[in-house]
């Protein structure tokens, strides 16, 4: 299923932070959001994730506007992982995890609801952690608990799964490589299984490597929306400020910085 | 050792519970024995006759112990409740009920009764006995919503503005209070003093149902937002991604929050710590999950005001302490306590 | 001019009306030694002993402590936050109260159980004061008792205001009464009209405040700009400081020329807030501290 942008703006007292915009996004495909501080990035993705009613233009949803929507019914299709879940009360990792499913059932959890927890918790490494309490977690593994919630929320084991639209905003700023290169290699399977991915990373060379598709936001302003290979230094100066040299290795194509 | 399901927590508690009512029903200046108790509520019940030198003493125990354990109670459970309550909807461990500037509200709505009512501006004569319950809750309403406006005016709930505006409108009441117990003839101002300590002694039946009244069908539909205000604790984002309405979530418990606790105020005064202790308890008993904590903080906030009140009337009876003066004796220190055990969690972390 | 008669003439009728009423039979109390009384007013007690009827006392309240034997007697509370099951627990055959107790619903809950409240409302006179004696005494089934106390009462007191009498020619000093020493930033200021203000007048002295009725929230400007000659504090404020010459410190009666003199008295607060048999013996006390010896010769 498509998400698409129809002359969508966003104001707030009388600032324009996304000015008119009509965009796609790929379905079943991972597509990045890339931009400079500021550019509108995360205004971008309320929108098109249904929190922010645009102040002009309206967001659909295959064919339905997005806040004509129930939001529960929404929720099980459409999960949005925030850039740092800050929580101040002692609650277990698990309980956490199990949020993910709320959407799916109404009084008390199932059998199928506990085995998805598990299995989510399995799939981001934290199976072991499960009856720890979330604060005293590290901000990255907080960051893998939370991954886990939105993976629970969308879980599916059919074969062939109902559209879903997976939104992650900032999703490996708090991780080590090893746990960003996971986070990335899932998010990617995910796709392939039918998900639509809509992600905002600060890091170009990953999303060259993992994105399929990479929309450039400055100044609230949709500049362009390339595939890997269509990503030029004239491109990257235009939107960072950054001369960029390309290098070659054995994977492809690496970028190389300078001011 | 295998740690309590959420349900035998809870079912603990309400054995607890029982036990500390029966306590609370039998102790006192009069004592009644768990065998008279049972003859006086059988008599009420129309079996068995209750001899004439024993008149008084069912007097005092249908009159006055009864409707006064069930104001306790209730009143116990509105504070837990809503501590648990507010605590949620401001996503910190560190609020009372009163934050909001709901029981100054309610104070001043109170007070404004006690010393206008007699006067030239008796605009609440027509409400009669109900002037200081009805002006209890619109001072209280007033004030929260005052606070919930200014915190909300760009669109979005904001804690922190929340919190500040709490504060603020806490102080006026709270001057509104003073003056108007300052201006107040000598009874007037001793109505305001006896009751913003806190007490159940005034308890009688129309007043306790009344809260009661009130109370219940408040209860049940808060504990069926277990689930929101634990998705809440995600922040009002991603609660919304989850399927909830955070707004209309806040808006809906903030009301419900303030119509319970301006009633039981206007009933029995101000009794502080008592929405601040009994979360944390239950917390530390088992899970800040509100599915479980909901039931539980009503639990443990009527079991803790019972225990209080038996302690009330005992300690120099035959005169009684305002609980008021009790809660917050054993409240502060705890809170304190509270506050340390955050901060080192903060700087650990 | 201060009035130094006994009674005005509208007193003295009162009295008369006063007495009369309560030599009416019917609201007696029952003679007998099953009367349980809870009394919850301090002057009320104070006329119960006086009487000799304190046998029928079970309970008094809080701040009833004079005379100090009735200290012995459960206190059911503070008189203005009284509870009913405390009283009630005492099986009382009556409830005994001035009026200014509360709260309300606590009286209705004592009343709802069958026990009788009864208020004898003291008045503000002296004239009321021993109305109150000699009702008492009737609703005690004591009225002899009662009329001697009064009699003796009434000698005593038109013996204290002769003594009173070169005062009435020589200067009259400024005194300022300080209640409960001190709430929160003020003082509570003893105004004209009671007990208090009548025995200075008596003693020849002058209230430092205008304000009639009641008590007066004083500041410290208040009461440097009131500029007593005497002050006097009743026992509990004043034992929160120890000493006059502690109490002088306090901001405003710095100020004042008592302090400067260290014109600064401690009574009790049974000796000056109503009218009692000793009324005479506070008197002379006051009018001791106004008209010292050395200044009555200069």
């Amino acid at each position: 299923m498509t998400i698409r942008l129809e002359a969508v703006r966003w104001a707030t007292g009388g600032t324009t932070i996304i000015e008119t915009m009509t965009l796609a996004f790929a379905a079943n495909r991972v597509n990045v959001i890339l931009g400079p501080n500021g550019a509108g990035k995360s205004t971008l993705m309320k929108l098109a994730a249904g929190r922010l009613r645009p102040t002009g233009g309206r967001v659909l949803l295959g064919e339905s506007d997005m806040l004509t929507l129930d939001g529960r019914a929404l929720a099980r299709t459409r999960a949005f992982l925030s850039q740092h879940v800050e929580i101040d009360f002692a609650i277990s990792v698990e309980e956490v995890v199990l949020m993910g499913r709320y959407p799916h059932f109404s009084r008390a959890p199932g059998r199928e609801d506990r085995r998805i927890v598990a299995a989510a918790l399995e799939l981001v490494g934290m199976a072991e952690r499960r009856h720890r309490i979330y604060p005293t977690l590290s901000g990255g593994e907080q960051q893998r608990v939370q991954l886990a919630r939105v993976l629970a929320q969308l879980w599916s084991d059919e074969a062939d799964p109902p559209a879903r639209i997976l939104f992650l905003d900032e999703p490996i700023a708090s991780l080590d490589v090893h746990h960003q290169l996971h986070i990335l290699e899932t998010v990617r399977a995910l796709a392939a299984q039918g998900c639509t991915v809509i992600v905002t990373l600060h890091d170009l060379n990953l999303a060259l490597a993992y994105g399929d598709r990479l929309i450039f936001l400055r100044d609230g302003r949709l500049q362009a929306i390339e595939e890997p290979g269509g990503v030029t230094p004239a491109l990257v100066q235009r939107i960072f400020d950054v001369r960029a040299t390309a290098l070659g290795d054995a994977d492809g194509r690496v970028l190389r910085f300078h001011l | 050792m295998r740690r309590l399901s959420w349900i035998q927590v809870n079912v603990l508690l309400a054995c607890l519970l029982a036990g500390c009512v029966l306590l609370a029903l039998s102790a006192g200046s009069f004592y009644f024995a768990p065998a008279q108790i049972a003859r006086f509520l059988a008599h009420g019940l129309g079996l068995g006759a209750i001899a004439p030198e024993e008149t008084l003493d069912l007097n005092v125990f249908t009159t006055l112990r009864l409707p006064r354990v069930l104001l306790c109670g209730v009143t116990g459970a509105t504070l837990g409740l809503s501590g648990t309550l507010m605590q949620g909807l401001f996503r910190n461990p560190i609020v009372e009920p009163g934050l909001a500037g709901t029981s100054a509200g309610a104070a001043l709505g109170a007070s404004s009764v006690f010393v206008l009512g007699n006067s030239a501006l008796s605009f609440t004569a027509p409400l009669g006995t109900a002037a200081v319950p009805v002006m209890a809750f619109a001072g209280g309403m007033l004030a929260t919503l005052v606070v919930f406006r200014i915190a909300t005016l760009f669109g979005h709930t904001d804690v922190l503005a929340l919190l500040l505006a709490g504060i603020a409108v806490n102080a006026m009441c709270n001057a509104g209070t003073g003056f108007l117990s300052y201006i107040a003839r000598d009874p007037q101002a001793r109505n305001i003093t006896f009751w913003n300590l806190g007490t159940f002694t005034t308890a009688d039946w129309r007043g306790s149902l009344l809260v009661t009244a009130i109370f219940l069908p408040c209860l049940i539909l808060i504990l069926r937002r277990g689930k929101d205000l634990n998705a809440l604790m995600l922040g009002e984002d991603d609660a919304a991604y989850l399927g909830f309405d955070p707004e209309r979530l806040v808006w809906r418990l903030l009301v419900l929050n303030t119509l319970i606790v301006s009633v039981a105020t206007a009933m029995v005064g101000v009794i502080a710590f008592v929405g601040l202790i009994v979360p944390h308890m239950m917390r530390l008993l088992r899970s800040s999950d509100y599915r479980f904590l909901l039931p539980a903080s009503a639990l443990g906030g009527a079991l803790l005001m019972e225990a209080i009140d038996v302690v009330a009337r005992l300690v120099i009876r035959p005169a009684e302490l305002p609980v008021g003066i009790i809660t917050a004796l054993i409240g502060a220190p705890i809170f304190l306590w509270i506050l340390l055990a955050h901060r080192r969690r903060i700087a650990s972390a | 001019m201060v009035d130094k008669r006994l009674f005005s003439r509208r007193e003295a009728s009162g009295l008369l009306l006063a007495a009369g009423a309560a030599a009416l039979p019917g609201r007696a109390l029952a003679a007998g030694p099953g009367n349980r009384v809870v009394c919850v007013s301090k002057q009320i007690n104070e006329f119960i002993y006086d009487i000799g009827a304190q046998g029928h006392l079970v309970a008094r309240d809080l701040t009833s402590i004079s005379p100090p034997q009735i200290t012995r007697l459960p206190n059911v509370g503070y008189h203005r936050a009284l509870s009913a099951e405390g009283i009630i627990s005492m099986r009382p055959s009556v409830l005994l109260t001035d009026g200014n107790v509360g709260p309300d619903p606590v009286l209705a809950q004592v009343k709802s159980v069958g026990v009788p409240v009864e208020t004898m409302a003291p008045g503000s006179s002296m004239a009321d004061a021993q109305a109150l004696m000699l009702k008492l005494g009737t609703y005690f089934g004591r009225e002899a008792q009662a009329r001697a106390v009064v009699s003796r009462w009434q000698a005593d007191i038109k013996a204290a205001l002769a003594a009173m009498a070169p005062y009435a020619r020589g200067p009259r000093p400024k005194v300022l009464m300080i209640h409960f020493g001190q709430i929160g930033n003020s003082y509570l200021g003893l105004s004209r009209g009671g007990a208090a203000d009548q025995i200075i007048a008596w003693a020849g002295g002058v209230n430092a405040l205008d304000q009639v009725g009641g008590m007066a929230r004083l500041t410290p400007e208040t009461i440097a700009r009131a500029a007593p000659d005497i002050i006097i504090a009743t026992d509990v404020g004043f034992d929160r400081y120890g000493s006059a010459a502690k109490f002088r410190d306090l901001p405003g009666v710095a100020l004042t020329p008592a302090a400067r003199t260290l014109n600064i008295h401690r009574v009790l607060e049974s000796e000056i807030m109503y009218f009692t048999p000793r009324t005479a013996a506070s008197l002379r006390k006051v009018a001791a501290w106004l008209h010292p010896p050395a200044r009555r010769g200069a």
